[in-house]
């Protein structure tokens, strides 16, 4: 008999404290004497910096000091990383604070360090700097400064395209997005000079990538950075990388010797964190008479801002790499620039580069299927990758998948194909399908665990929640394999005191890192357990087996509780055996994993008003062996959430000066509830063979799928005429209607 | 967004109300559901802020004479449950429902959305398809001013320093009377891109107001003639429509305009 936890519905353990409004994010927590920082800020979006006069400490009330680039001189700029085989303009990177120019409007020019953050406020209110001006560059095709570029090219493109019965090209933008988290961004840095040491709070997705990164930039060994990610309110991809300004208050706080806090509020948020998406392409496909597609050309500008955050090349190069995306395509040619514009940065957003792929791939997919005059769906059949391990022309290798079998669940999920109407009726109707791959896990994660009194366990995991489930879904896994109650395990996260070694949360990678890492723990604990189990029954270590009873061996049994308290004996270990309680710890690696999925949508465009209506969603998402089945849910209907949002109302807005135009949330739109249509999702289960769980990833999946699902059902509303998101009623009117507002003659639908 | 510095004084009465508002530099606080952002924001900044939120005077939702009296610190959320405002006049319990979401009613008033005068307001042009009156008073005295003498252009109303919104007016509609409020949003409880309130008594009395015709409320004249004329809901909201300059927006007036009529007219 064993006990099943794997596969379990169970609900997160965190859900009553975060209902009740009993969490402690950064802002709640309490330090004494802390001062308060604000930002002042570049209304330009290029200018060079002529001069800055700020106001001594008895100029303002409660101001303590302003600091200035020119005062952090000694700080390097941020850490960039370099995507495979990419070209990186490391010397592009974001200063904490600049000296000499500005690159967007909302950059960070002076931390102003006061006793409440209203009078710092007031205070930055006098600081007084000069600037002049300089033309600002806003589109990426447009600029001469390139920050990041990968290419590659497989097989003989050009023979393919000499030679193809068909070439189908499409030009296709996504524009950028913020991921607006309910908390916004914010730390607290204290500096203990005795000690050298610095502790941070932080509103982070981990603590790993944030110490990391304030090492490299303050200059400090990582062991005098203690790193504490409390609870977060959400980060979507946007807390993967310090804030600059984060940066610059533990430079603060290190030098006037008073704690420091930032707490951003949604103004600064909404200009200053990093935003998502922002990229556009060329996209051709050469296809044989019989729809086989046979070569891929892609070109591709990503929208990058003014500088390199660390994590900025990476969106990009995801895109670029899943640009083929579940088609067995033999040949591609694939270019992305990463284009210096005067924004503010871009960084991953819920699918960094894998919505913008999937996007890409399977509007011009569903273009062909309408010029080649063949069924959409029979058109992907004819082209899906069917054998796994599967390498890709972009140089990945997709593990595992079953990519027509999610198609399969999809179509039955999503019934009969409705007939759309014609574009003189009441409404216009439409239908699309989109398929997807997701590159997840990679790198490594670890976890250690410690057998307590009473036969508990306390498992510190390198991997920290903001969100995700990681307390009970870890759970779940070690307590099936050491064959006790998730009541029984307590995890531990986010302290930088306590964690093992990790990379960090994002990129759907918790569960087939870090849980498998916990997994691999929980193991060698059972191993442990066994050994001293056996030593107390007088037996070989193989001669007995864990049920959920405890240990079996030769009629008799010893539980976890008692295997804890003899560890605890002086002479309760074998020889040679280190005497205190069972300790074990694991690290994993593996390459990454590749879920997927098919998402359907339907779509009513009332050619009255162009107001789009998403009728209904289908979701099919294979993210391998699903620990837990709600929670892995709950991240698809949230994933589709803001592919909505991002289909139907969400866009970053930037005037012809750089001044974004949406910098509130009267401007920049959020879904509602009421918006929200239904959801039917499905599952498919097809385990990875690159990790002990089978698991996969779906933290991005839903938000991948929907946007092409979508956009594909609205271009058949539209009866094949290109529109790109967000579909607002004034772009749809526009296509419904000529500017001689007739109704325009629908194409045959496929 | 913190706001920069003000003195805040709770208005002890009406009367010390507008003389505490005389002052060039006062603004007065109602629900704060506008001016709290604009605070924050620091695009207000005003010397001394008078919270009207203890003056219970003016908090008050009655008929008198078979007409609705509106006292200006009503809460939007207080008109939204009336069942007074739902027999007499739904058009309102129809309008006030598009306001933000339940927690910004609750606080936000009536009044405060009048004196805002936001061209993407609700209330506004229900009221002005009403034919409210919205009485003022200050230091000087009291006067009445219609919908078209309020509001003057876009966060602009005739109201002078000194001078506050104290009620509103809304006159009795007569039997038989069919309304209809309809708008388009981007969002459930964002701020209107277009709309038409219409008031329809058959063969007496027609109004049809428009949200995004213009900066301010505006009262469709031709339209409603139309349609005492004997005009069909789709030329009447043809007319509604004509003088709007940008296409889509037209293409929103004219169709809300028309599916207001259709349903007031079936």
């Amino acid at each position: 008999m064993t006990t099943r936890l794997v596969g379990a519905p169970l609900t997160r353990r965190e859900d009553a404290r975060v209902l009740r409004g009993e969490t402690r994010y950064v802002d709640d927590i309490v330090i004494p004497g802390a001062a308060q920082a604000a930002f002042v800020r570049s209304p330009h979006a290029s200018a060079a910096i002529q001069s800055i006069a700020v106001p001594e400490p008895s100029e303002a009330d409660g101001l303590l000091a302003v600091i200035t680039g020119r005062e952090l001189a000694g700080l390097r700029s941020f850490p960039v990383m370099e995507p495979r085989g990419a070209h990186v303009a490391a010397g592009e990177a974001h200063p904490v604070l600049p000296v000499d120019e500005v690159r967007y409007a909302g950059q960070p020019v002076a931390a102003v360090i006061a006793r409440t953050r209203a009078l710092a406020e007031d205070a930055a209110e006098l600081v007084e700097v000069e600037y002049e001006a300089r033309p600002a560059v806003l589109s990426p095709r447009a600029s001469d400064l390139t920050l990041m570029r990968w290419s590659q090219r497989t097989g003989d493109v050009d023979a393919a395209f000499a030679a193809a019965a068909h070439v189908v090209t499409g030009r296709y933008a996504l524009p950028r997005l913020v991921a607006a988290p309910m908390e916004a961004r914010g730390a607290i840095a204290r500096y203990d000079a005795d000690a050298d040491g610095l502790t941070v709070w932080c509103s982070a997705q981990d603590i790993h990538r944030s110490r990391a990164q304030l090492s490299h930039i303050l200059g400090r060994d990582e062991g005098t950075i203690h790193l504490i990610v409390p609870d977060v309110g959400g980060a979507f991809g946007s807390k993967g990388v310090v804030a600059p300004e984060v940066a610059a208050i533990a430079a603060a706080a290190i030098r006037l010797g008073v704690p420091v806090r930032w707490t951003e509020d949604r103004l600064e948020n909404l200009v200053g964190a990093y935003q998502g998406r922002g990229i556009e392409g060329d996209v051709a496909l050469a296809l044989a008479a019989d729809g086989r597609m046979l070569a891929l050309r892609a070109r591709l500008w990503a929208d990058l801002g003014g500088y390199l955050l660390t994590t900025t090349p990476i969106p990009p190069h995801t895109a670029a790499t899943l640009i083929t995306g579940v088609y067995d395509i033999p040949a591609a040619d694939v270019e992305v620039t990463g284009a210096r514009t005067h924004k503010v940065p871009t960084g991953p957003y819920r699918g960094a580069g894998r919505p913008d792929a999937a996007y890409m791939i399977e509007r011009l997919v569903d273009r062909a299927a309408r010029e080649l005059d063949l069924d959409r769906i029979e058109l992907r059949r004819r082209n899906l990758i069917r054998r796994f391990p599967h390498r890709t022309p972009t140089g990945l290798e997709y593990d595992s998948g079953d990519y027509e079998r999610c198609l399969d669940l999809a179509l039955e999920l999503a019934g009969p194909d409705q007939p759309s109407r014609p574009l003189g009726a009441d409404v216009a109707r439409g239908t699309g399908f989109a398929m997807y791959v997701e590159r997840a896990g990679g790198g490594f994660e670890s976890a250690r665990i410690q057998l307590r009194p009473g036969g508990r366990f306390l498992i510190d995991s390198s991997s920290s929640p903001h969100g995700q489930g990681h307390d009970i879904t870890f759970a779940q896994i070690a307590a099936e394999r050491l064959q006790t109650a998730p009541g029984a395990i307590e995890l531990r996260f986010g302290d930088s005191a306590s964690a093992p070694g990790g990379v960090g949360t994002f990129g759907s990678r918790s569960v087939a890192q870090a849980g498998s890492a916990v997994a691999r723990a929980a193991d060698a604990m059972v191993g442990e357990g066994a050994r001293l189990a056996a030593h107390l029954l007088g037996l070989e270590a193989g001669a007995v087996r864990l049920t959920p009873a405890g240990f079996l061996g030769d009629g008799a049994a010893l539980s976890w509780a008692e295997i804890a308290d003899s560890a605890a004996a002086p002479d309760g270990h074998p020889p040679g055996g280190a005497p205190g309680p069972l300790q074990a710890s694991a690290r994993f690696e593996s390459a990454n994993v590749f879920s997927s999925g098919v998402h359907a949508a339907e779509v009513d465009i009332d050619p009255e008003t162009g107001q789009l209506s998403v009728r209904r969603l289908v979701a099919v998402d294979d993210a391998g062996t699903l620990i837990n089945p709600l929670l892995a849910h709950g991240q698809v209907i949230g994933g589709v959430v803001q592919a909505l949002g991002e289909c139907l109302v969400e866009e970053a807005v930037y005037d012809d000066d750089g001044q974004m135009r949406s910098g509130s949330f009267l401007d920049y739109s959020l879904l509602t509830a009421a918006e929200i249509p239904p959801i039917i999702t499905g599952e498919v289960e097809t385990p990875t063979p690159l990790n002990p769980l089978g698991a996969k990833g779906a933290g991005e999946g839903g938000a991948v799928g929907a946007l092409p699902a979508v956009a594909n059902a609205v271009t058949d509303a539209l009866g094949g005429r290109h529109v790109e998101p967000p579909y607002t009623a004034d772009k749809l009117w526009r296509a419904l209607h000529g500017a001689d507002d007739r109704p325009a003659v629908p194409e045959e639908r496929r | 967004m913190k706001p920069a510095p003000f003195v805040y004084t709770p208005a002890p009465s009406v009367a010390g109300a507008l003389e505490l508002l005389a002052d060039e530099d006062a603004t007065a606080l109602a629900g704060g559901q506008s001016l709290v952002p604009l605070l924050n924001f620091r695009l207000a900044r005003p010397g001394v802020l008078v919270d009207l939120n203890p003056l219970t005077a003016l908090d008050h939702l009655h008929v008198t004479g078979g007409a609705l009296r509106i006292g200006a610190l009503t809460r939007q959320a207080t008109l939204q449950r009336s069942a007074t405002v739902a027999e007499g006049w739904p058009l309102l319990t129809e309008a006030v429902s598009h306001v933000g979401h339940a927690a910004i009613r609750n606080r936000g008033t009536v009044g405060g959305s009048v004196a805002h005068a936001d061209p993407a307001a609700e209330l506004p042009v229900a009221l002005t398809a009403l034919d409210a009156r919205f009485h003022l008073r200050s230091g000087a005295g009291e006067r009445t001013l219609s919908a078209s003498e309020l509001f003057q252009g876009p966060m602009t109303t005739a109201l002078e320093t000194g001078e506050l919104l104290v009620e509103i007016e809304v006159p009795p509609v007569g039997p038989g009377a069919r309304m209809a409020f309809l708008e388009h949003a981007r969002t459930h409880g964002d701020f209107a891109v277009a709309g038409a309130a219409v008031v329809l008594v058959p063969g007496e009395r027609a109004a049809i107001a428009l949200l995004g015709a213009a900066v301010t409320p505006v009262r469709a004249h031709a339209a409603e003639r139309a349609l005492l004329g004997g005009a069909a809901a789709a030329e009447a909201a043809r007319l509604a429509g004509a003088d709007v300059g940008d296409d889509h927006r037209r293409a929103l007036i004219t169709t809300l305009t028309r599916r207001a009529l259709e349903r007031v007219l079936a």
